[in-house]
C-alpha cells in the first residue's frame, strides 16, 4: 500500500513497466534485507505479536467472568427468573448504551421496566441530593402505571412499584428539540409514547 | 533514524533473497468486496439515522460519527485501488505530480479515517459513560448542539493531524505521536467500559442475577474490546517497525503481511455496524422499517 510511504527514502521501487497489467502496489524498498545469521525463526514477530495479542484478549476475558462470578447473589427464591431475565438487558447490552428504547412503548416489556426500576435505585442513592431538576411526582407515576398496564404485570408487582419513590425523575421538556414520543431513561426530557392514552390511562387509574 | 541513515551507507550484504519473506499478496477482489461491503453497511447506517426523524440524538450522532469514517477509510482502499490500476495501465505516470498529489490526498484519507475511527470509538464510550454515571444530568450534559460541537472539533483536529501526519510522515516524531495515540485511547476506552461493567456487575450482586447475564456483559465487552484491538494493533505495530528497524530481517518478515493488516483494518470498518449501531433495537428497527417500506 502506498502507506508505506510514511517511511520514505525517496527511493522508489518500480516493479512493473507501464505496459505490464500487474496488480502492483507501489511499494518503496528499503534496501536489501539479509536473511542469513537468524537465530530465531524468521516470523517470530509475527507469531510473537499475534499470540500476545490473543493472551491478553483472553485474559481480559477471564478477568472479566472473573469478576462476575465473585458476587454472592442474594437468596431471593420467589422472583429467580424474572430478576434474572430484568437485568439480563442492563448487564449485557454495551451495545445499547443503557437506553432501554421506548421504555414505556408499545412493547414495555419487563426488561425495560425493571431496567428503570434498576436505575431509579441506582440513582436514587446517588443523586439523591441533587434535586435541581423539575419533577412532576405525578406525571412520574402516570408514566409508571402507563408502563405496568401495558407491560401487564401481575398484582404484586404493581403494588410494589407503586410504591416507589421517583423524586428526581425529570419533567417533560416541551420545548425538547427531540418533541418525540421515545420515553429514554437516558435521555430526559421522558415523553411518553402517546400522550392521549397516557390521560386517559391516568384517569383510568384515578 | 539510525537504522535510516544506515541504509545510506553501502550495505554490502546479498541481495534480498526474495524467497525468505516475501509479500504476501491478496489478491483484489478481496479488497474490493470487503471496501464496497463496507461502504454500503456503513451508507445504510447514515441513511437509517438521517432520515429519522426519532433517531436524531447524540448517541446516533456518535455512531453516525464512526460510520463516516469507517466509511471514509473503505472509500480510501477502493480509491487507491483505482489509482494502481490507472497506473498499471499507463493512464498516470508513477512519479507525476498529479500523482503524487493524489497519492498525498489518499493517504491523508487514510489517516483522517484511521483518527476519526479510534475517536469515534472513544466518544461512543464516553457518551455511554455519562449515560450510566450522570443519568439524570445527561440530557444537560450532552446535548445535541453539544455533541455536533464536539465531532466537529474532533473531526477538524483529524483532519489536520492527518495532512500534518503525511506532509511530516519521514519524521520520527510523527510517527511516536501516531502510534502513541492507539494504546492511550484503548487504555480510555478500556478503563471507561471496566467502569461501567463493575456498576453493572455491583447491580446484578444486588438483584440475584444469575451469573450467565453477566457472563453476557463480558462477552460483549470482550467482542467490543477484542475487535478494535485485533484490527488495529497489527497495523500500528508495522508503521513501529517500518520506522525503527526496516533492514531487520525480522521486522521485514512482519511488514510482509501488510495486506493482511490492511484487509484487517477494513473488516473493522464491516464488523463496526454490526457491533455499535446494529446492535441498538431502536436503529434495528427504523432500518427494517425502511428496507421494508422501500420494497413498496
Amino acid at each position: 500500500m502506498s502507506a508505506q510511504r510514511l517511511v520514505s527514502n525517496g527511493t522508489t521501487h518500480q516493479s512493473a513497466s507501464n505496459s505490464d497489467y500487474t496488480w502492483e502496489y507501489e511499494y518503496y524498498e528499503i534496501g536489501p534485507v539479509s536473511f542469513e545469521g537468524l537465530k530465531a525463526h524468521k516470523y517470530s514477530i509475527v507469531i510473537g505479536f499475534w499470540i500476545g495479542l490473543a493472551v491478553f484478549v483472553i485474559f481480559m476475558f477471564f478477568v472479566l467472568t472473573l469478576l462476575t462470578k465473585t458476587g454472592a447473589p442474594h437468596q431471593d427464591n420467589t422472583e429467580s427468573s424474572e430478576k434474572r431475565f430484568r437485568m439480563n438487558s442492563f448487564v449485557s447490552d454495551f451495545g445499547r448504551p443503557m437506553e432501554p428504547d421506548k421504555v414505556f412503548s408499545r412493547q414495555g416489556n419487563e426488561e425495560s421496566r425493571s431496567l428503570f426500576h434498576c436505575y431509579i435505585n441506582e440513582m436514587d442513592h446517588l443523586d439523591k441530593a441533587k434535586g435541581s431538576l423539575q419533577t412532576t411526582a405525578l406525571d412520574s407515576e402516570v408514566q409508571l402505571q402507563e408502563a405496568i398496564r401495558r407491560s401487564g404485570q401481575p398484582e404484586e408487582e404493581l403494588s410494589r412499584l407503586m410504591k416507589f419513590d421517583i423524586p428526581n425523575f425529570v419533567h417533560t421538556d416541551q420545548n425538547s428539540s427531540f418533541g418525540e414520543d421515545d420515553l429514554l431513561i437516558s435521555e430526559p426530557p421522558i415523553v411518553l409514547e402517546n400522550k392521549p392514552v397516557a390521560q386517559t390511562s391516568h384517569k383510568d387509574l384515578d | 533514524m539510525k537504522h535510516i541513515i544506515n541504509l545510506y551507507e553501502s550495505i554490502n550484504s546479498t541481495a534480498r533473497n526474495n524467497s525468505d519473506c516475501p509479500p504476501v499478496v491478496l489478491p483484489e477482489e478481496i479488497f474490493f468486496t470487503i471496501s464496497i461491503v463496507g461502504v454500503l453497511e456503513n451508507l445504510m447506517v447514515l441513511l437509517t439515522v438521517i432520515k429519522n426523524k426519532n433517531l436524531q440524538s447524540p448517541m446516533y450522532f456518535f455512531i453516525c460519527s464512526l460510520a463516516i469514517s469507517d466509511m471514509l477509510g473503505s472509500l480510501y482502499k477502493i480509491l487507491e485501488n483505482i489509482l494502481i490500476m490507472f497506473r498499471n495501465m499507463g493512464y498516470l505516470e508513477p512519479q507525476g505530480s498529479f500523482e503524487t498529489t493524489a497519492d498525498d490526498v489518499v493517504d491523508s484519507l487514510f489517516i483522517l479515517s484511521l483518527l476519526g475511527s479510534i475517536c469515534s470509538l472513544s466518544v461512543i464510550a464516553a457518551d455511554r459513560y455519562i449515560t450510566i454515571f450522570h443519568a439524570l444530568r445527561y440530557h444537560r450534559i450532552v446535548t445535541p448542539r453539544r455533541a455536533l460541537v464536539v465531532l466537529m472539533v474532533i473531526w477538524t483536529c483529524c483532519m489536520g493531524s492527518g495532512i500534518t501526519i503525511v506532509t511530516f510522515s519521514h519524521h520520527v516524531p510523527t510517527v511516536i505521536a501516531f502510534t502513541a495515540l492507539f494504546p492511550l485511547m484503548l487504555a480510555f476506552i478500556l478503563c471507561l467500559y471496566l467502569h461501567m461493567f463493575l456498576l453493572a456487575r455491583s447491580h446484578a450482586r444486588r438483584t440475584s442475577m444469575l451469573p450467565r447475564a453477566n457472563m453476557r456483559g463480558a462477552v460483549t465487552l470482550t467482542v467490543l474490546l477484542g475487535v478494535f484491538i485485533f484490527c488495529w494493533a497489527p497495523f500500528v505495530l508495522h508503521v513501529l517497525l517500518m520506522t525503527f528497524c526496516p533492514a531487520d530481517p525480522y521486522c521485514a518478515c512482519y511488514m510482509s503481511l501488510f495486506q493482511v493488516n490492511g484487509v484487517l483494518i477494513m473488516c473493522n470498518a464491516v464488523i463496526d455496524p454490526f457491533i455499535y449501531a446494529f446492535r441498538n433495537p431502536e436503529l434495528r428497527d427504523a432500518f427494517k422499517k425502511m428496507t421494508f417500506c422501500n420494497r413498496f
